[in-house]
């Protein structure tokens, strides 16, 4: 008797399993718990058996009985809810998402903080310094003689206040190098500083603006020669605008650098080989040099003991050089047109 | 500055089989950047860009020398064909004009009379000027300028007869003189200038910028004075930026040429005034020289050499370097000593000087490269890292839907807050709309609003500093981030909301919102007890905030804080409260009176009705109804008393 209920319970779970839609789960039921159905008709059996084994044997049917009707139930929720899912709208997956808001980081910014991050890899570290600076500091310590043309009225902004006794005029610093000697009165070396700033010269055209930024590079240690410049120069170079670029650099003249460079790197159109955009296959980065021993001594730093190099670009000027990004006037960056402003 | 030479005039100084692309590339490596070298009729044009420290090379003769010496390092053969001027015939007496100078203005002056004819120059002539980017004129003129390209030493050249008197005092200009420069403008003189005065007060000649219509050759010319002039360079710029006249002459003087030169410029000129103006000479040779140079000797050891460019340099190969650039070396034991030639003398000065000729002829591009190693490495702080703040708070705002402009701290009196006596001010603005360094980044926040009218919602923000007068130091720079919302259905809400999530991503637990102390709807923000900014409702859809970003750098933390999660359930329940009272007394009456309540949240707000989702929990135990009940009679009852609230 009880091998029956159990084989009668394993055929109506398995039907059940296999079934695909309500009307076969009814079939189902009406076939095992149907008045006639195979399991009440063994239950009938059931009053026939010995009184010592009924109420055990009971048990056990009322058992299946209950496992077979919650088999059912599970199984009619599972088809319904199939169901419901295949009458639902279909989703439409070349449909535009609903987004959250995304504004835009100014391009200045995104490449400050690429050049920052690429820097801060060989341990720079970033500091700021003032805009509006003492002489002092933009030309007197950093060797310009008195009458050097830089330290006129026709290039650089003047503020209209008494000069200091000792630091002379204030003026809109012209170069982030005025941060050199802020860096050197601060920190004794070794220094390896990265100063990212707004600088001001009186000129406008395309490439030119009377506001810009700039990002200098001081290093001062001991034994710091051209081929650390170099170096340094080469991985900005390749982390910045990528391994296929390549960096030269060819003598200039600053006045706080001895010797001095001039930094290039190969055009992103031609790479190279010349082109109607670049001098021959070269486009102009920056200036650098190894730091004048009288840079070093205005910052009281020993330089018997040691040296160092400094380099001073133009952010903007870098990030119109990226390949992508052929911004033929340098004022459209700071233009307030969110058309502009909303592609990058 | 850049010179034009062509490659024909350069080879008449320098013996090469080298073609005009290679003296090119060479150079540009080692010495000048040649920009371009193109075709030129049948002939090339080197287009060289020269550093201010280097006038010596704004000549062709200075290029070959150049050349000749850097050449051979690329295993070219070149040599410098040294220009050889004989001189002249001379007649002897007195010279016929009568120059006082003062040698504070004046290096030297070289002067001759000559006879000639005016007519036009020989075709080379015409076309190495037409090359070099200077028109021709006739063949007094041109002798003059294909005198300065070549030796390097402008020069010039008066009408001798036109010189009234014989007379020549060079001095310094007076505030308001008038010239007419040959160019036929008249001029008024700023004071400082270099002039030539006759001895009766006219001016016949701007020294060293430009000459004047008064005194110059014309095609009735007979006879000139010819007169190279060597002048103090400062007061050449001075001159030459203040009347804006940047002539070739003018812009080779206010580098600073060699004296030297003078000489060399003046015999050149005399050869091609007999050869090219059938000219003849009938003055003795004037040469008036009060500032001779002396030789300046340097000595570099190999030490320093190796020291610098960071790798080793054999110290005859520096020897063969300088050699060839002029600077007659001398290897004494472990060092080289030098002497520095004249048409180096402004610019080299000390050993890192000559370090940089010896590596530059080396070729910078055969060093090696290396990161420099990093010897000590100071302790870092991401705490105190006021950069990534700055990031974080752009980020914060990007993702929220504001785009980033930069704008220009200089600003015009239209866009200026306040009284102008309180702004810093540039005393030489480049034009009127760049006067002032601004006070606030809103006007021009509101500016580029205004230029995207057509936009119908705006969302901009700018984190730039701010600039306040500090005489007599300097003026104060304040980081500021201003920020602007044009929308419609704006709300205040809405704003103070961008602020609160500002201050709750950057870690700022001590802000306090109090009425405006100026006119005008909106809130000051403070920050303990220092202002840090407002919020301003400017129109409906119009509002903008602006926050003192270096006080809030001194506040901002990345320090967190555990608490332990609660083991009970709390007791969720939302409240309507109708009364005048602010949100923030609500909410302090509600958390005074009631023991269990944990948090209290607005979730709604409609006029005076503010509906509060009350969170009660006890931390040690499960709560009972009873609990709950005995703490919301008590607020309710403080809530109807305090505020004259109606609750429900």
């Amino acid at each position: 008797m009880e091998e029956e209920l159990i084989s009668v319970k394993n055929s109506a779970i398995s039907f059940v399993i296999e079934s695909q839609s309500l009307e076969d789960l009814e079939e189902i039921r009406l076939q095992f718990l149907g008045k006639n159905g195979q399991l009440s008709l063994l239950m009938k059996k059931i009053d026939k058996l010995p009184k010592e084994q009924k109420p055990e044997v009971g048990q056990l049917a009322n058992e299946i009985k209950n496992a077979i009707k919650q088999a059912l139930e599970d199984q009619r929720s599972k088809i319904k809810d199939q169901k419901s899912k295949v009458t639902k709208e279909k989703i439409d997956i070349t449909a535009p998402g609903i987004k959250p808001s995304l504004g835009h980081l100014h391009l200045i910014t995104q490449a400050i903080e690429e050049i920052s991050s690429i820097f801060e890899h060989i341990g720079f570290k970033r500091v700021r310094y003032p805009e509006i600076e003492w002489d002092y500091y933009a030309f007197e310590a950093l060797n310009f003689p008195k009458d050097h043309p830089a330290r006129d009225d026709w290039e650089t902004f003047f503020i209209a206040q008494k000069p200091d006794p000792e630091k002379g005029p204030a003026i809109l610093t012209p170069h982030t190098s005025s941060g050199q000697i802020r860096e050197m009165e601060k920190t004794a070396p070794p220094i390896r500083m990265l100063n990212i700033a707004k600088c001001y010269r009186r000129q406008s055209d395309i490439s030119h603006g009377p506001m810009f930024h700039q990002f200098e590079g001081l290093v001062i240690d001991q034994d710091i020669s051209i081929t650390h410049l170099k170096g340094t120069l080469d991985y900005f170079v390749k982390s910045y605008f990528g391994g296929k670029r390549v960096s030269r650099i060819r003598p200039y003249h600053f006045q706080f650098t001895e010797p001095s460079f001039e930094v290039d790197i190969t055009c992103g159109v031609c790479f190279g080989k010349g082109c109607r955009l670049c001098k021959g296959g070269w486009l102009e980065l920056g200036g650098a040099g190894m730091v004048h021993p009288n840079v070093l001594k205005a910052g009281n730093i020993d330089s018997l003991k040691y040296s160092g190099f400094a380099f001073g670009w133009g952010v903007e000027r870098v990030l119109m050089m990226k390949e992508g990004i052929e911004i033929d006037d340098l004022r459209m960056l700071y233009s307030s047109n969110l058309n502009f402003l909303e592609q990058f | 500055m850049n010179i034009k030479i062509l490659d024909s005039w350069l080879r008449e100084y320098l013996k090469t089989g080298s073609t005009p692309e290679e003296i090119a590339k060479n150079l540009s490596l080692t010495s000048v950047s040649v920009e371009r070298v193109e075709r030129y009729g049948r002939d090339f044009v080197y287009d060289i860009e020269v550093t201010t420290n280097r006038a010596d090379l704004m000549s062709v003769v200075g290029i070959a020398r150049e050349a000749s010496a850097i050449l051979p390092r690329f295993d070219i053969k070149a040599s410098f064909l040294s220009p050889e001027q004989k001189l002249p015939e001379i007649p002897a007496g007195k010279f016929p004009i009568d120059i006082k100078i003062d040698s504070s203005l004046v290096n030297r002056i070289c002067a001759l009379v000559m006879e000639v004819k005016v007519g036009s120059s020989p075709d080379y002539i015409k076309e190495r000027l037409e090359g070099s980017g200077i028109r021709s004129l006739n063949n007094l003129i041109d002798i003059t300028n294909y005198v300065m390209r070549e030796i390097g030493h402008p020069t010039h050249v008066f009408d001798y007869d036109r010189l009234k008197t014989k007379n020549l005092v060079i001095r310094l200009s007076k505030k308001g003189e008038r010239i007419v420069t040959l160019d036929k403008k008249e001029r008024i003189l700023g004071g400082g200038d270099i002039v030539a005065d006759n001895g009766k007060g006219e001016i016949v000649d701007l020294l060293g910028v430009m000459g004047t219509l008064n005194s110059v050759v014309t095609s009735a010319t007979k006879r000139i004075l010819f007169f190279v002039d060597n002048n103090q360079e400062s007061h050449i710029r001075k001159t030459s930026m203040g009347l804006g006249l940047r002539t070739e002459a003018a812009i080779i003087n206010e580098k600073g040429v060699d004296p030297e030169l003078a000489k060399d410029a003046l015999l050149r000129g005399i050869e091609l005034f007999l050869k090219n103006a059938n000219g003849r000479i009938i003055s003795p040779i004037l040469d008036i020289y009060p500032s001779k140079k002396k030789k300046h000797k340097l000595s570099i050891p190999e030490k320093t050499i190796n020291k610098i460019i960071g790798i080793k340099i054999p110290l005859k190969l520096s020897h063969e370097f300088l050699g060839r650039l002029g600077f007659n070396p001398v290897i004494k034991g472990p060092s080289i000593e030098v002497t520095v030639p004249s048409f180096r003398s402004n610019d080299v000065e000390n050993k890192e000087d000559l370090v940089e000729e010896i590596a530059r002829v080396y070729g910078y591009h055969l060093l090696p490269s290396a990161i420099p190693p990093l010897t000590k490495a100071k302790n870092y702080s991401l705490d105190r890292d006021e950069f990534a703040f700055e990031a974080r708070a752009k980020n914060a705002l990007k993702y929220w839907g504001f785009t980033e402009i930069y704008t220009p701290s200089m600003i015009s009196e239209d866009l200026l807050d306040g009284p102008l006596g309180e702004a810093v001010t540039i005393a030489n603005p480049l034009n009127q709309d760049l006067v002032y360094m601004r006070k606030s980044l809103i006007p021009s926040l509101l500016l580029a609003t205004r230029e995207n009218k057509t936009r119908e919602s705006v969302k901009i923000f700018e984190i730039a500093n701010v600039y306040r007068k500090n005489d007599p130091k300097l003026p104060k720079e304040i980081l500021m981030l201003g920020a602007l919302i044009k929308e419609t259905g704006l709300s205040f809400y809405k704003v103070k909301g961008v602020v609160e999530q500002l201050f709750l991503d950057l870690g700022i637990k001590n802000s306090r919102f109090s009425e405006r102390k100026e006119a005008g709807e909106g809130t000051d923000i403070y920050l303990n007890k220092d202002f840090a900014g407002a919020i301003e409702v400017l129109e409906d859809n119009l509002i903008d905030f602006e926050l003192d970003f270096s006080l809030l750098l001194k506040y901002a933390s990345r320090r967190k804080i555990y608490k332990p999660i609660p083991k009970f359930p709390p007791v969720i329940e939302d409240v309507r409260i109708s009364t005048s009272a602010p949100y923030e007394q609500i909410v302090s009456v509600i958390k005074k009176h009631g023991r269990l309540v944990e948090n209290v949240s607005l979730i709604d707000i409609y006029k005076d009705k503010k509906t509060f989702r009350i969170t009660y929990r006890d931390p040690k135990k499960n709560l009972t109804t009873q609990d709950v009940s005995v703490d919301r009679e008590k607020i309710y009852k403080a809530l109807e008393n305090n505020l004259h609230a109606q609750i429900g």
